[in-house]
């Protein structure tokens, strides 16, 4: 796995989409960004429910598809997002095929 | 019938907002969009408040000259709520909350399925800062007495005891604001007054409670005090909550129904009935579930009543008063400055 995706002109990091995920995770579920691991659960270990993973993948989608036009994350995808590392993944492969 | 366009932000004012139409799903609701249309229009003639009708147009019927946002989907009751408002974005209750956003209404109205509700407030509203998780908040009527509050009545199924405490806040400022309620008491349901009573997550958030300044927390209080209780907001998790509510609404209308046959059982009765039913009727009016018209999604940042799915078009138009009048005390700003961090 590449560690930069280009996209263009810009590039984000895999530790630039962690940091987004961890900073959008922790706003949505009100705790600190600190509690939120890479290998941290969605469901057990952070208690996020459907709604609150959906608010994720949107924000998502509204952060990133400023740089990649029509950055869209599929719903059937969501249901495998099972950790933190899972959507990083996720992000950056879908930002390295873009 | 006057159609808008879809998109396109208003630059009205905050101090404006509530100039604004209320936006009403007119798709949702068990009795079909002719009798949303026909709550809404009862709403404009009885109460002088703007309606912007959500649906598809083909539907409506005769609008009777209210503006009418279009759509092309519903969301069915069957659906998954998240999935359904992730993925139809064109649907009624989606564009109900989009038009509260773009500030093209002050509010919105929605008798489909509360979880599409609750989903399209939480993404296109967006959540108060400091809100954990939005909740639903019920009044419960109470003869001569302003009515009680119940929170949470269904939005959240399982409730720690952090966001317990938070539905104290949210249901307290509620009450302050809604009816006049000085410094509301504030009660956690429990299976017993004692704090040694209740789940781990009741227990716990008793004791939080008992340390959480600026709530004036008076204990717990047992299923058999919910109506005529010494209290202002009974706090519970949202399936309890849920039960609650449509346990007291058919035992309500179960009640009415048998004292009904029980006045008709002979000549006798039936003379005494005609005395008392002058007198009963104001009360069966106050108990009316449709003369609250819904319950409002407290912890967006946006109005919205949500309304049972078998709402008659008295149960729309009370709803849309009581959304208009939330925008009018400015409930979401207060209920911003008792949650946001830094206010707390």
């Amino acid at each position: 796995m590449h560690l930069e995706a280009e996209l263009g002109s810009a590039s984000v990091s895999r530790e630039e989409v962690l940091d987004l995920v961890r900073g959008q995770l922790a706003e949505i579920l009100e705790i600190e960004p600190e509690k939120i691991k890479e290998t941290s659960s969605f469901t057990e270990d952070l208690e996020a429910d459907s709604l609150a993973l959906i608010e994720l993948v949107e924000a998502l989608e509204e952060e990133l598809g400023e740089k990649v036009t029509g950055f869209h994350i599929a719903d059937e995808d969501i249901e495998d997002l099972v950790t933190v590392r899972d959507a990083v993944d996720y992000v950056v492969e879908k930002l390295e095929a873009s | 019938m006057k159609t808008v366009p879809r998109s396109g932000a208003d630059s009205a004012s905050l101090s404006s907002l509530a100039n604004l139409p209320v936006a009403l799903d007119a798709m949702g609701g068990d009795l079909g969009p002719l009798e949303m249309v026909a709550g809404a229009g009862d709403a404009t003639r009885a109460h002088g408040i703007p309606v912007l009708l959500v649906g598809r147009s083909g539907d409506l019927g005769d609008t009777a000259g209210a503006d009418v946002l279009a759509c092309t989907e519903v969301i069915g009751m069957q659906e998954d709520p998240v999935r359904a408002v992730r993925q139809k974005k064109d649907s009624s209750v989606v564009r109900a909350a989009e038009a509260v956003r773009d500030r093209r209404a002050c509010a919105f109205v929605s008798a489909g399925s509360t979880g599409a509700a609750l989903a399209a407030a939480t993404l296109r509203l967006g959540r108060i800062p400091g809100a954990v998780r939005p909740a639903v908040v019920a009044p419960l009527p109470v003869p001569g007495r302003v009515p009680h509050v119940l929170v949470d009545a269904g939005a959240n199924v399982e409730c720690p005891a952090g966001l317990l405490v938070q539905l104290a806040r949210m249901g307290s400022v509620f009450s302050a604001v809604r009816y006049s309620v000085s410094s509301p008491r504030v009660a956690l349901l429990s299976n017993g007054e004692e704090s040694s009573k209740g789940t781990p997550e009741i227990r716990e958030a008793h004791r939080q409670l008992l340390e959480t300044p600026g709530i004036n927390f008076i204990g717990n209080i047992e299923g058999r005090e919910i109506l005529d209780g010494d209290y202002d907001v009974v706090v519970t998790d949202g399936f309890t909550g849920n039960v609650v509510l449509k346990l007291l609404e058919g035992t309500l209308r179960f009640f009415m129904r048998s004292l009904l046959n029980a006045f008709g059982s002979s000549p006798e009765v039936q003379e005494a009935a005609r005395v008392l039913l002058p007198a009963l009727t104001p009360l069966a009016d106050e108990m009316d579930p449709e003369a609250t018209g819904g319950a409002m999604l407290l912890g967006v940042d946006g109005v919205c009543v949500i309304s049972h799915g078998s709402s008659t078009r008295k149960a729309i138009m009370n709803a849309i008063r009581v959304a208009h009048e939330m925008v009018d005390l400015d409930l979401v700003a207060r209920i911003k400055e008792s949650i946001e961090p830094g206010h707390r």
